[in-house]
Parts: C-alpha cells; sequence; structure tokens
C-alpha cells in the first residue's frame, strides 16, 4: 500500500489505512513530541492527541502540502498549544524573532572573545540545552537539524516564512551555544571546587 | 567582509557552503572561526540525535479504540471475511470455460428439471425456472463490476465492442424474460433466452479474462 492509498483509504474510514499512516509516521512524530517536551509521559499523551486530531481531519486533507508536513504541522500546533498552556516559560513564535535582549537570553558578541566549546559538546548536553530552549527555537532546531527538513518546509509546518525559519534556527543555534558554554563553565567550577576539596584534605 | 556581516551570512545562507568573503574573514577573525566551529560541531552533534524513536505500543491502541469510539473508523474484519470467502469461490469462475460450463450445466438441469415433471409440475416450477442462472449471472456481473472499480487502465476499442454486446444481450434476455412471463408455455421464447443467458455467460467470462470492461 503506497501513503497515497492509504489516505484515500483512511479518508474512507479504512482501520487499516489509519494503521498504515500511523505505522509510517509515528516513530518521527513520537521523536519529535519527545524532544519538545522532554518527558515520555508528556510526549505519549501529545502523540496520541496530534493523530486523533489528524484522523479525525484526514477528510480535509487534499494534498496542498505533503502529508508529513500537515502531519507535522498538526504535531507542533498540538504541542505548543500544551505548553502555552503550562506555566513554561513560554516564547511565541513571534517572541522568538524578537531580538535575544527581548527574550531575556544571552547576548551575543559576534567577534568577542569566548570559550570555544570544541570537543565539549555531546549528544547528552546537547539534549539537555535543547530542553532549555523557548519552544519556537526548540521546534525549529529539532525540525532542521536533527529531523532534517528544509526551511520551506518548516515554514509551512509553523506558518510562517522562510526567511523567519532561517532567522530562528540561527538563533537557536547560538542560544544553544551559549547554553553549552554555560553548561562547559559550570563543569569546570564543580572540577575545581572538587579538586580544592580534594587538596583541602590531602593538606 | 564585518563579525555583524558574517553572522547575517550565517543566518541567510546557513554554515555551509561558504563564500569566499565569509572564508577570507574567517581566517582572519579568531572570534569568529570559533563561533563558527562551535556552531558547526553543535550541527554535527545534533545530526547525531536520533530523528526517529519507536513509540510505546499502547499509543496506538489507544488511539484506534478512541477512533473505534467515535465512529471516525471501520472495523473491516468480517466484510473482509466474506470478501476473501466469495474471492475464493468465484476466482474458480474466472476463467472463461469454468464459468460457461457453470452456467451450461445450471441451465441442462433447469432444462432436466422441466422436462422430467409432469405438465401440472412443470407449470407449478416455472415459477421462476431461471433463478439460480440469473443468481450466477448476476454474481459474475458484480465481480466484473469490481474490477472494473480496482482497474485504472485505458479502455480499449475491444472492450468498448464486449460492453455494446452485452448491452443488446442484456435488452434480449429482457424482452425474452417479459415473453416467457407473460406466456409461459412459449418453448421458443424459453430457448431464445437459455441461449442468451449462455451468450451472456461467454461475454462475462471473455470481459474478465481481459480483466473487468463492464459499464
Amino acid at each position: 500500500m503506497s501513503e497515497a492509498d492509504a489516505i484515500r483509504l483512511a479518508q474512507a474510514g479504512d482501520a487499516a489505512a489509519f494503521e498504515f499512516l500511523y505505522r509510517l509516521h509515528g516513530r518521527r512524530v513520537y521523536a519529535l513530541c519527545l524532544r519538545m517536551v522532554g518527558n515520555p509521559s508528556d510526549a505519549e499523551d501529545l502523540m496520541q492527541e496530534a493523530f486523533l486530531q489528524l484522523f479525525r481531519k484526514i477528510g480535509t486533507f487534499r494534498g496542498e502540502s505533503a502529508f508529513s508536513t500537515w502531519l507535522h504541522r498538526m504535531t507542533v500546533n498540538v504541542v505548543l498549544m500544551r505548553l502555552r498552556k503550562k506555566t513554561l516559560p513560554v516564547a511565541s513564535l513571534e517572541e522568538t524573532t524578537e531580538p535575544d535582549e527581548e527574550t531575556g537570553g544571552p547576548r551575543k558578541d559576534i567577534g568577542a572573545p569566548d570559550l570555544k566549546l570544541t570537543g565539549a559538546v555531546d549528544r547528552v548536553n546537547l539534549e539537555r540545552s535543547i530542553e532549555k530552549l523557548p519552544p519556537g527555537y526548540r521546534t525549529v532546531f529539532v525540525l532542521h537539524d536533527v529531523q532534517g527538513y528544509e526551511h520551506n518546509e518548516i515554514a509551512d509546518i509553523m506558518g510562517c516564512s522562510v526567511g523567519n525559519s532561517k532567522s530562528q534556527l540561527h538563533k537557536a543555534r547560538t542560544r544553544l551555544r551559549d547554553l553549552l558554554q554555560e553548561e562547559v563553565r559550570e563543569q569546570a567550577r564543580n572540577d575545581r571546587q572538587i579538586a580544592k576539596t580534594q587538596t583541602g584534605q590531602a593538606d | 567582509m564585518q563579525c555583524r556581516e558574517l553572522d547575517v551570512f550565517f543566518e541567510q545562507e546557513g554554515l555551509a557552503p561558504l563564500s569566499a568573503a565569509a572564508r577570507q574573514h574567517l581566517s582572519e577573525c579568531h572570534a569568529c572561526k570559533h563561533f563558527f566551529d562551535d556552531l558547526t560541531g553543535i550541527v554535527a552533534v545534533a545530526h547525531q540525535l536520533p530523528a526517529e524513536v519507536e513509540p510505546p505500543a499502547h499509543i496506538w491502541t489507544s488511539i484506534r479504540t478512541e477512533l473505534v469510539r467515535e465512529g471516525a473508523i471501520r472495523e473491516f474484519s468480517s466484510e473482509r471475511e466474506t470478501a476473501l470467502w466469495w474471492q475464493s469461490f468465484t476466482e474458480l469462475f474466472r476463467n472463461r470455460g469454468w464459468a460457461t460450463a457453470a452456467v451450461a450445466m445450471v441451465m441442462i438441469l433447469v432444462a432436466f428439471l422441466l422436462g422430467s415433471k409432469p405438465r401440472e409440475q412443470v407449470l407449478q416450477v416455472q415459477e421462476d425456472p431461471y433463478a439460480s442462472t440469473v443468481t450466477a449471472l448476476s454474481q459474475q456481473e458484480h465481480d466484473l463490476a469490481n474490477m472494473q472499480l480496482a482497474s485504472t487502465g485505458e479502455i480499449s476499442a475491444v472492450d468498448t465492442s464486449l460492453r455494446q454486446n452485452l448491452q443488446q444481450v442484456d435488452e434480449f434476455i429482457a424482452d425474452c424474460e417479459r415473453r416467457v412471463r407473460e406466456v409461459p408455455s412459449d418453448e421458443v421464447a424459453r430457448e431464445y433466452l437459455t441461449n442468451a443467458y449462455q451468450q451472456k455467460a461467454q461475454l462475462l467470462s471473455v470481459m474478465m479474462d481481459r480483466g473487468g470492461s463492464l459499464n
């Protein structure tokens, strides 16, 4: 069964076609939800909600955009809606396009001397830093740099312009660099503290 | 290129490929080089993160249960079992020879029953002596219609001709049936009707062999 066949059958209410579409896209949607909310329980809820919305509205899908784009748009909307309801620090799509100082993020000083991250970035601390990004930045970063979507697809998913997507991605990467630098500094402080303690104990 | 211009370049064009001016600036500005190396490193690690994660199995179960409850999806299991049973049965008659033989046997049986019974009993069974033949042909037509629905190919001139022939045979059968209903003792009409059914069975078999050309 092709995706197009499955969509047509699902629009007629075929249970097997629904399951086919779920199996085809479920892993990617779950990965997105998981990375957006950071815990499996919430990710499961969101994924379920996204697919329920998708299947309820599948009759309206006319193929103007790719089915995966349509599904991701629905998923992102469900996730961002949930994050807005929570009392987490949420930056809207509009807010995240504003200058960094307005979102309270660290300033970016191009050309200024700073801590070099080379060798200090691994998957664990990157995952941790992604969770600290504002939702708008996080969405664009995950879609582009983790899931491999192009800017025109992200613009379609997020309902923004291509330029906006590019801008948000760059700001997300820059913010991640700041967060990772902070983590490296924190680690260095801890290391010094431990070394100092050990030296004190040795004396 | 200045540091700020390089930042705009990264934003608009991404980290690769770099323009000559960007490469030139990076070779001269250590801070921008560090910035570029850091972003490149972050993106490289991000590419290593799994883009797909297997969700727990119970999610689909919950989604399916909810959709069934809402009536958004239909369970096809019983329909499929019926379809499979019927498909295997009709598959036997997809071959032209088998189909023709089956219809012919039904008609011989009907003729035998009519011939072997006393006149008064014949009049009783004359209520609908062709019922089984008509049922068999209807089922063949139904199968052919399903095949035609599944087919997306173009309709050839031969198919068009077969359809026209079938329509003519159907019209002839209708005339014969009407005549037999009006005058049950009209043996000529019965013979014509028997021949017409046989012709229709052959036509349907040919059309099935060609992959369905009804409608």
